[in-house]
């Protein structure tokens, strides 16, 4: 197997890797799944896999809208091979970690071990990929999970925020929600197999690592029950190209005291970061709001304002999330659009210098965390480009003009809140 | 011993050939099936295996099971039996239950092998 793995990524191994030790190396085994690996201090035993599978909430249809969310739950569950009860307490026996996230581009079964037990856990991941069993018994337990998980995204303002951006900017693909609803047309352990088989062909698979070679690495997946997986004639899943539509989403809540609103641009993915920098929301500056407009405003005025981004594969969003008491969020609202619209848009250099620094700042930060090297190589391994200092530097030359751009366009909105007291989108001069 | 004995004697083909006629005859006249039972819902289900496994039914079973149970109490009560057509066939006399009873058995072994094992630092 080792004979029959090919560099894939040379161009990988030059970019920067701030503090993470090690460059990237990203392989192909026998049968084409993504092996990428990134060696660790040479002073740490600490390690982690990941099983990435390119099957996020993206890829979901409306006949299994919530699949990805049912997935993401059957982590680390019974196969034909292992009861998950074994599984969890060699785990806890090897002092590992497993995690399992969802993204809207991947889901992500993490193990986080030392470098002594990753054969054996690169052996449980493929025991997962390959033979997870998706009982009816255990369906019923996880779908108690899923539907909490759901309730309390549902039940969160922020959450549903975000959510309601994606689908007003994207609709359907990129615009599916993250979790599974009560109305999710997947009530079967079979359902989920079904997805679970056309998203596990060998194309859609990675197995990311930190702290482990990537020879090594590659070596052990294609002993595992990974090398079974092919690209098989099943229908495979398919996204539509994420394409940024632009729209409302006006969510009635009268519960709450507090409103919130948000509003998102379209950017490219590698600056949409840079972007959310640049609007400056974040206080990182204990004692002052540091000399971002926004972040000012909000300080006088007594309101919140956070700045988010989202970076995907075709598509890329940057924007604020206004959050105020009912009666003042219209005002709230319009002021910050008339900042954007005036004083971002138009950022002088020393913003823009300060919104590059900031990024910079956060990218290094991010790549020395395991789990930020994860993100970075799994964009690696389905040939992605991930953020790095480099990229943050090629994107900083031209990122006033990039601003004007976006800052002009017209954003999505997504309100919640009376709708007697908040803003409308087509009222804020975009 | 005779275990050994007995699982030899189990997997001749021979020696089953050979008890099927008085095996079926046995199981006709022990009863169950004229009550419209399964040999499944005779298992005692008062174990914490056995529960477990009846848990892992899905509905259609279950409901069926307790129909089964019901109509099996009624006729008991009434001394009476099902009319013949109604009896449970030989095919229709599944083992639904053994399966998950053996896969929770094993699941139970396994956690009393974690829960009494010792550790050997290498």
């Amino acid at each position: 197997m080792l004979r029959s793995t090919k560099a894939v990524a040379a161009k990988a191994a030059r970019a920067h890797y701030a503090s993470v030790a090690g460059t990237p190396t990203v392989l192909s085994t026998a049968n084409g799944i993504k092996v990428a690996a990134m060696p660790g201090p040479a002073d740490s035993s600490l390690a982690s896999v990941s099983l990435v599978i390119n099957s996020g909430s993206r890829f979901e249809t409306a006949d299994n809208a919530g699949a990805a969310h049912f997935l993401k739950a059957f982590a680390f569950r019974n196969t034909q091979d292992r009861t998950s009860f074994r599984t969890v307490r060699e785990a806890e026996l090897n002092g590992a970690t497993l995690t399992a996230e969802a993204t809207r581009e991947n889901i992500t079964y993490t193990v986080q071990c030392f470098q002594d037990a990753v054969p054996y856990f690169v052996d449980i991941l493929g025991d997962i990929a390959a033979s997870t069993k998706f009982t009816e018994h255990e369906f019923r337990d996880i779908a108690k999970l899923v539907a909490f998980e759901s309730l309390a995204a549902r039940s969160n303002p922020v959450a549903r925020a975000i959510d309601g951006v994606h689908q007003a900017a994207f609709r359907s693909g990129l615009g599916n929600s993250l979790y599974a609803l009560g109305s999710s047309p997947v009530t079967t352990g079979d359902a989920v197999r079904q997805y679970a088989q056309a998203a596990l062909r060998a194309s859609r698979v990675a197995v990311v690592a930190t702290g482990v070679d990537a020879q090594a690495l590659a070596g052990l997946v294609g002993e595992s029950k990974l090398s079974l997986l092919t690209n098989s004639a099943a229908a495979d899943l398919a996204s539509p190209k994420a394409k940024f539509t632009g729209g409302v989403q006006q969510i009635y809540e009268s519960a709450s005291p507090v409103s919130h609103y948000a509003l998102a641009f379209a950017s490219e993915p590698g600056v949409s970061q840079a972007l959310a920098n640049l609007l400056g929301a974040q206080k990182r500056l204990k004692w002052s709001a540091g000399v971002s407009p926004l972040a000012k405003l909000a300080r006088e005025e007594g309101f919140g304002v956070e700045a988010f981004s989202f970076a995907y594969s075709d598509a890329g969003l940057a924007g604020v999330l206004v959050s105020a008491p009912t009666a003042q969020i219209k005002g709230a609202v319009e002021k910050v659009a008339a900042i954007i619209r005036k004083d971002v848009a138009a950022a002088a250099p020393e913003a823009v210098q300060r919104a590059v620094a900031a990024t910079r700042l956060d990218v290094a930060e991010s790549l020395a965390t395991q789990q930020g090297a994860i993100n970075a190589l799994s964009k690696l391994a389905f040939g992605q480009r991930p953020c790095t200092l480099e990229s943050v530097d090629e994107a900083a030359s031209s990122l006033a003009q990039t601003a004007a751009n976006v800052f002009a366009s017209k954003p999505v909105a997504v309100s919640i809140g009376l709708s007697q007291t908040t803003a409308y989108v087509d009222t804020l001069g975009f | 011993m005779l275990e050994v004995v007995a699982r030899t004697l189990q997997a001749n083909s021979a020696f089953r050939a050979l008890c099927r006629p008085l095996a079926s005859t046995w199981v006709n006249l022990s009863g169950y099936r004229r009550l419209g039972l399964k040999y499944d819902d005779l298992l005692r289900e008062e174990t914490p295996i056995i529960q477990e496994a009846i848990s892992r039914l899905n509905r259609e079973e279950i409901d069926q099971r307790n129909y089964r149970h019901r109509r099996a109490f009624q006729l008991s009560l009434s001394h009476q039996e099902l009319p013949g057509p109604q009896w449970t066939k030989a095919a229709d006399d599944v083992k639904y239950l053994q399966p998950l009873i053996g896969e929770v058995s094993q699941e139970f072994a396994e956690r009393d092998a974690f829960n009494s094992m010792s550790t050997v630092r290498k």
